[in-house]
C-alpha cells in the first residue's frame, strides 16, 4: 500500500476554558492518498473546520492540540506548519469576498503569493499569474482588475487561483461553494474536479451538503461532537450508510423526484450536544434509535475501518 | 379562483444619473427590470415554489405579494384584494397585512437580540389588536410556541441563547401569531444544516395541514422545492421562463434554463435507488 499524503494520528484538539477542558476534536485519525478529494461531512459545531485549522498548523489559544501527530509527506507538521503552510497546502475558504483584499488587484495579491513561495522574477511570476487564471477560466486580461468587478463565482475561481499559485499537493476547501448559487457551485466543483485529476492535487472539502459529497468526493468521513462516526468510499457511505447518524443525515436529505407531498422527511430527533455535555460513552447515544447494552458507559473504536457504533462490535447485546 | 393572483407583475428600479447631470453629459436613462411581467397563481392551501438563481427577482416578488414594495406595473390579488388598489380603506389594508406574514432567511438577522422571545411574538398579536386580555395573550404565546415544538418557558429567554434551527422555529411562529392564510418563506433552510432542515421542512408541512396554510415558497435549491412544493415556477433574470406541477416539470423540464439548474443540483438521489 502507498504511504498516504497526509496522515492524521489520534488527533485531540482541546479547548480550555475556565481552567476546565472541552475536547472540540476527540481521538481523531485519518488519512489522505494522492489525488483524491475526501469529503468531510458533519452538522455545524462537528469540528469540521477544526481539522482544517490543525493541518494548516492555525489552531491557537485557548485552543491548542493535546495529543495526536499530523505527518505530510512522513514529516511532523504539527509541531511545526510553517514550512508546508501555503506552500505544499493551502486553503480556500467559505466566503470569497473575505478573502480577497479589496484594495488590491487580483494580480498584485497572485504575485505576492507565487514570489512568496517561489523565487521567481517579476515577468516571470506575472506569466504565471496569467497562466493560473486562465486554468481556472477567467480571462487573463483582467489581471488587473479589483475584486468587487467579479461575481460571486468569479472570485471563488480567483481564491483557487491563489490556492493553486504555489502548486500545492493538498488544498482544504472549507464549504467552498456554500456562499454560492447552484449552478456556480456546479462550476467550481467541477473545477475541483478537474484540477484533482491533472494535477493529482489531493483535496479535502469540507461541507455539511450531502449533495456536494455524492457528486464531489471519492472517499468521505462523517463527523460527530468531533469524533469520526464513520469512514469510507463514497459510494458505501451513501449506499450503506452503517452509522445510524450517517444514516439519518442521508434520510433527512431531500432528493429531487424523492418523495411525493404528503411524505414527511426522516428527521433525526434532538440536537448535538454542547462541547461541555458530551455524554460519556458513544456521543450520538441521546439521539440514537439502535442504541445497545455498551453505548451508555463506553465510547466505540472504529470497527472494521470503518465505522464508530457499538452495532458492529461482535459481542453487542440489545438491549 | 386562485388564493392569490399576480398578473402582469413588472418592478423597475431607476438608477439613472439625476436629470441635470443627464442634460449636461448626455448620458441615457438607466432603468433595471428587476421583475418583468410575472404572473401566476396560488391556489388556496397549496405551495407554489419560486425557483432562481441570484438577482432573478425572486425576493422582488415577495415583496411585492407581502404589500411592502408597490409593482411598476401589474397587480396582486390576495383573496380578491389588491394591496395597492387606492381605494382600498385601512380596515381592509390592516386585514390584508395581518393575513399575509413572512419568514425570512436568516434568523439571525430577523428577529430583535435585545427582545425577550415572548415579546417577539407579542408584538404581532398587539399591533393587529387580536387579544384584549393579558391572561389570554400569554396563553396564546404559549401555544404558539408549543405548535412548533418548544416549550413555554422558552419564552423568557433571548435569541442568542437559541441555535439556528430553533430561532427559525420562532419565526415560523411570529409569523403564525396573527392567523395568517398565507405565508412568504423567503430561503427558510438555506443557512441551517440539513438535519435541521428536515425538520424545519416537516414542521412548515404540519402546520400547513393543521392550519389550511398557503405558502409561498422560495428557494433556490430543487431538491427542497421538489419535497415541498405543489407547483413551480421557474425565474430567469426577472421572467418567469417555465411553470408547472412539481412532478411533471422535475420529470420533463422544457426550458433550457431549467435543464441548466436541474443538471446543476447535487442530488444523493442516484446513490439511494
Amino acid at each position: 500500500m502507498p504511504t498516504p499524503l497526509l496522515q492524521i494520528n489520534q488527533l485531540t484538539v482541546t479547548l480550555k476554558k475556565r481552567q476546565a477542558l472541552f475536547k472540540a476534536v476527540d481521538n481523531l485519525s485519518l488519512t489522505v492518498n494522492k489525488g483524491e478529494i475526501l469529503g468531510l461531512v458533519g452538522e455545524s459545531g462537528a469540528g469540521k473546520s477544526m481539522v482544517g485549522s490543525a493541518i494548516m498548523g492555525l489552531i491557537d489559544k485557548p485552543l491548542f492540540i493535546s495529543s495526536g501527530e499530523i505527518y505530510f509527506k512522513q514529516r511532523r507538521i504539527d509541531t511545526n506548519a510553517q514550512p508546508v503552510r501555503g506552500a505544499e497546502i493551502s486553503m480556500i475558504f467559505q466566503d470569497p469576498l473575505v478573502s480577497l483584499n479589496p484594495l488590491r488587484t487580483i494580480g498584485d495579491q497572485l504575485l505576492e503569493t507565487i514570489r512568496t513561495h517561489i523565487p521567481l522574477s517579476k515577468p516571470k511570476a506575472l506569466e504565471r499569474a496569467k497562466r493560473l487564471l486562465k486554468e481556472v477560466g477567467i480571462d487573463p486580461a483582467r489581471i488587473n482588475a479589483y475584486p468587487h468587478t467579479f461575481s460571486g463565482g468569479m472570485r471563488q475561481r480567483v481564491v483557487i487561483a491563489l490556492a493553486l499559485a504555489p502548486e500545492p499537493s493538498l488544498i482544504i476547501a472549507d464549504e467552498p461553494t456554500t456562499a454560492l448559487d447552484v449552478s456556480v457551485q456546479a462550476q467550481i466543483l467541477d473545477l475541483l474536479k478537474q484540477l484533482c485529476k491533472h494535477r493529482g492535487t489531493s483535496i479535502i472539502l469540507i461541507t455539511h451538503d450531502m449533495g456536494v459529497i455524492a457528486d464531489t468526493t471519492d472517499r468521505v468521513a462523517v463527523l460527530y461532537s468531533g469524533r469520526l462516526a464513520e469512514i469510507g468510499t463514497t459510494y458505501d457511505v451513501l449506499k450503506n450508510p452503517c452509522h445510524p447518524y450517517t444514516k439519518g443525515l442521508v434520510a433527512a436529505t431531500p432528493q429531487i423526484n424523492g418523495a411525493s407531498l404528503k411524505d414527511k422527511l426522516f428527521q433525526i430527533p434532538g440536537s448535538m450536544p454542547d462541547l461541555n455535555n458530551i455524554p460519556a460513552g458513544c456521543a450520538f447515544y441521546p439521539r440514537c434509535t439502535q442504541a445497545v447494552c455498551q453505548c451508555e458507559g463506553e465510547q466505540p473504536a472504529l470497527f472494521d475501518n470503518r465505522t464508530a457504533c457499538w452495532l458492529f462490535d461482535k459481542g453487542a447485546k440489545p438491549k | 379562483m386562485s388564493y392569490v393572483t399576480a398578473s402582469g407583475l413588472t418592478r423597475q428600479y431607476d438608477l439613472s444619473d439625476p436629470w441635470f447631470i443627464r442634460m449636461i453629459t448626455g448620458r441615457k436613462a438607466n432603468v433595471l427590470t428587476a421583475v418583468n411581467q410575472v404572473s401566476f397563481s396560488i391556489e388556496k392551501g397549496t405551495t407554489y415554489a419560486l425557483v432562481g438563481e441570484s438577482g432573478s427577482g425572486k425576493s422582488t416578488i415577495a415583496k411585492m405579494l407581502a404589500g411592502v414594495l408597490a409593482p411598476s406595473q401589474g397587480s396582486v390579488q390576495i383573496d380578491g384584494h389588491d394591496f395597492n388598489n387606492p381605494r382600498l380603506d385601512n380596515a381592509n389594508k390592516k386585514m390584508l397585512r395581518q393575513r399575509v406574514q413572512m419568514v425570512f432567511q436568516s434568523p439571525y438577522a430577523s428577529l430583535n437580540p435585545r427582545w425577550k422571545i415572548g415579546d417577539i411574538l407579542l408584538e404581532p398579536i398587539n399591533a393587529f389588536n387580536l387579544i384584549e386580555d393579558k391572561a389570554t395573550r400569554q396563553k396564546r404565546v404559549i401555544e404558539l410556541l408549543e405548535q412548533v415544538g418548544m416549550s413555554a418557558h422558552d419564552q423568557t429567554k433571548y435569541p442568542h441563547e437559541f441555535s439556528g434551527g430553533q430561532r427559525q422555529r420562532i419565526s415560523i411562529a411570529r409569523a403564525l401569531a396573527c392567523h395568517p392564510e398565507l405565508i412568504i418563506c423567503d430561503e427558510p433552510t438555506s443557512a441551517l444544516d440539513v438535519s435541521v432542515q428536515a425538520q424545519v421542512l416537516n414542521l412548515l408541512k404540519d402546520l400547513q395541514q393543521e392550519n389550511g396554510l398557503t405558502y409561498l415558497f422560495i428557494s433556490h435549491d430543487l431538491a427542497v422545492i421538489s419535497t415541498m412544493a405543489n407547483k413551480i415556477g421557474v425565474l430567469k433574470d426577472g421572467e418567469l421562463v417555465e411553470e408547472g406541477e412539481t412532478s411533471g416539470l422535475l420529470a420533463n423540464p422544457q426550458h433550457a434554463y431549467t435543464k441548466m439548474l436541474l443538471a446543476a443540483a447535487p442530488d444523493i438521489g442516484a446513490y439511494i435507488s
